[in-house]
């Protein structure tokens, strides 16, 4: 896909928190993953699976616990999705 | 075909076979890996171990994420005479540093002699021989290439097999003992026509971890046992991916596969309907389900989604376990799928009965039959003071038989409370009914999340030091209910030093940075509402009561619900 724009990015990650979390949230950039928006370890792991598959991206699991919070998945995602777009 | 006395037998047999494992990994070829080459493998490790002065006895840690290497690694340290236990590796969601300090505290208290990692985590887990003074050996596996061990030497039926290290506290981790003939009587009887009759033209399917029985036994080992075939990937391609294991199960004609009641919601779930045409699970004839609490509505659930896949819902064969008795102690018959009694819930909770509901005239509970005891074995439901209960009375679930594990390692203290007289008090509860378990509980608090079991002191300890709770006022349980999904609450009383809103945030931040866990619930409570008890599970239960009745009063500063 087309190389995306941040806010682009920032937009379908908090679209895809939305519509994984069971409850209403209201994700900001500074909200934690799992202390503020109360997503369990199974939860994130679907988050990881939507973004792969809106994004065409392979996130390593390793990289998973450094993100902990919705900016930091906006750039891990913005750093995958341009360096596909480069490669 | 007589099952094997050891694992280093019931290997060599294997290997003679044309059958083995098939490693299914994101992304790539799916390997075939016939169990000869598992043998030769597990011989090079045993010649590298020894090398390494290993000896007979030593126990050596296994933190191996791979399936194939994790196997490898476990055969090659049984055949090598030496003693493994399996380790949970640190999932991708983990804090690192908490889960390094946890493990170290295991390999201290076992004082094992060698641990063999990954590539990727050996420099993790090398900084943890600080702390660990037996720790001599922290190898990868990569580089346990051998030469190998010439075979031969045949362990005898008392040595152990493996310890497994489980659902103890992380203060005080537990690692049950298995021995060979534990191993071989337990593999007998669930795969014996009272079981899943097994045979070796079945093919087992699991993405369950091998460092918890029910993968570990219940489908790499025992498949083995039977040189029978087993497909097998990470937990995290299924937990990512959950249709990649009902693919699986289409793909290679699985007829065997093995889950807790959380796998079988997640795949309810999570499987997009536009991935139903793909599958076929008819050939699926034992769909197991045991190692968590059982829910009807669950299973029903999964049955109507994918009943045009395929899916026979008589499959369903759900079972009671625990790692003590190696793996299974009942299984429901084959073919019969689920029997469900619904019983009125005061009488389960205050008058520990089970009476049949009839009509809907209070609340209910739902329980699923688990099954007779497997053959060789036997079932007792006892009460507070030890003495057998009839049918419909509710008490602690007592088992005996060849597959009881002899105790813990190295912990004398906690096998003598867990086991008497060659009997294992399992800590669970339930009932009889025309000789058919079913469970209802836990005599100890345990909060089970996902399959995984957490200590509630283990979170109360968690939070006992943050500013703002009055001391030992906290207690934490976990809820079940028909209608919702199992449910984690803490409950505290408020020092009034720190507003309401920061002090429920950092309860829940600490609970996620120690434990790995996300709880549901938190509220705050006025002074004296956590009863002033030493006892933690008299605390926890009286508390549990008033949340569940609804009748806990919240503390003025306010509350934070989920």
């Amino acid at each position: 896909m087309a190389a995306s724009s941040q806010a682009d990015i920032e937009t379908g990650v908090v679209e895809i928190l939305k519509n994984v979390s069971r409850r209403p949230i209201d994700p900001t950039p500074a909200s934690d993953l799992a202390a503020d928006l109360g997503f369990d370890s199974l939860q994130i792991l679907e988050v990881v699976a939507e973004l792969e598959d809106r994004f065409d991206i392979s996130i390593p699991l390793n990289d998973v616990p450094a993100a902990r919070t919705v900016a930091q998945v906006v750039a891990q995602v913005t750093a995958l999705v341009n360096g596909a777009a480069t490669a | 075909m007589p099952i094997a006395h050891t694992l280093p037998e019931a290997l060599a047999a294997a290997a003679r076979s044309s059958r083995g494992y098939r490693f299914v990994r994101p992304r790539s070829a799916e390997t075939l890996t016939p169990y000869a080459d598992m043998y030769a493998g597990a011989l090079r490790v045993a010649g590298s171990l020894a090398g390494l002065g290993l000896r007979p006895g030593d126990l050596v840690a296994i933190i191996v994420p791979d399936p194939e290497a994790f196997l490898t690694t476990l055969f090659g340290t049984s055949v090598a005479g030496v003693v493994p236990a399996s380790l949970y590796p640190p999932t991708a969601t983990s804090d690192l540093p908490s889960y390094l300090e946890a493990t170290g505290r295991v390999l201290r208290s076992c004082g094992a002699r060698a641990v063999v990692t990954s590539a990727t985590l050996l420099p993790h887990v090398d900084t943890l021989r600080a702390m660990c003074p037996d720790l001599a050996i922290v190898a990868a596996f990569d580089a346990l290439q051998g030469p190998a061990m010439e075979p031969g030497r045949t362990p005898t039926t008392s040595d152990i097999a493996f310890v497994q290290f489980t659902s103890g506290s992380t203060a005080t981790p537990k690692g049950v003992v298995i021995t060979h003939q534990n191993l071989s009587a337990n593999i007998t009887a669930f795969a014996s026509p009272d079981g899943v009759h097994a045979s070796p033209d079945d093919v087992a399917v699991s993405w369950l971890p091998l460092y918890h029985d029910m993968g570990l036994v219940g489908m790499a080992i025992g498949a083995m046992y039977n040189a029978a075939d087993a497909v097998l990937m990470a937990p995290e391609m299924f937990v990512k991916r959950p249709v990649e294991w009902l693919r699986a199960i289409s793909r290679y004609r699985g007829t065997v596969s093995f889950a807790p009641n959380f796998a079988y919601d997640l795949a309810v779930r999570r499987v997009k309907d536009t991935d139903l045409a793909e599958l076929d699970l008819s050939s699926w004839r034992v769909a197991g389900c045991g190692a968590e609490p059982i829910h009807a509505s669950t299973l029903s659930a999964f049955a109507e989604k994918f009943g045009p896949c395929g899916f026979d819902e008589t499959s369903f064969q759900p079972c009671y376990g625990l790692a003590e008795i190696v793996l299974a102690a009942t299984m429901s018959p084959r073919g019969r799928g689920l029997r469900v009694e619904r019983l009125l819930a005061d009488d389960v909770t205050i008058r520990r009965v089970a009476t049949r509901a009839n009509g809907t005239r209070a609340e209910t509970v739902s329980v699923v039959a688990c099954g007779t005891p497997l053959p060789g074995h036997d079932l007792r439901i006892l009460d507070e003071s030890g003495h057998p209960l009839p049918e419909r009375h509710i008490g602690e679930i007592v088992l005996s038989g060849p597959s009881v594990t002899p105790g813990y390692y190295n912990d004398a203290a906690t096998t003598l409370a867990a086991i008497r007289n060659g009997q294992l008090f399992t800590g669970d509860l339930g009932y009889l009914s025309n000789g058919e378990l079913f469970v209802c509980g836990r005599v100890k608090d345990l909060i089970i999340v996902n399959g995984r079991k957490y200590h509630p002191q283990d979170l109360e300890w968690g939070v006992a030091e943050l500013a703002g709770i009055r001391r030992g006022r906290v207690v934490a349980f976990g809820t079940t209910s028909d209608t919702g999904p199992d449910r984690t609450v803490v409950i505290a009383e408020p020092s009034g030093t720190v507003p309401a809103n920061e002090l429920t945030e950092a309860i829940r931040r600490r609970i996620v940075d120690v434990c790995g866990l996300v709880v549901d619930d938190v509220v705050l409570v006025p002074s004296g509402t956590v009863a002033r008890t030493t006892s933690g599970k008299l605390k926890r239960s009286a508390t549990k009561l008033l949340y569940e009745r609804g009748d806990l009063a919240t503390a003025a500063a306010g509350t934070s619900g989920a």
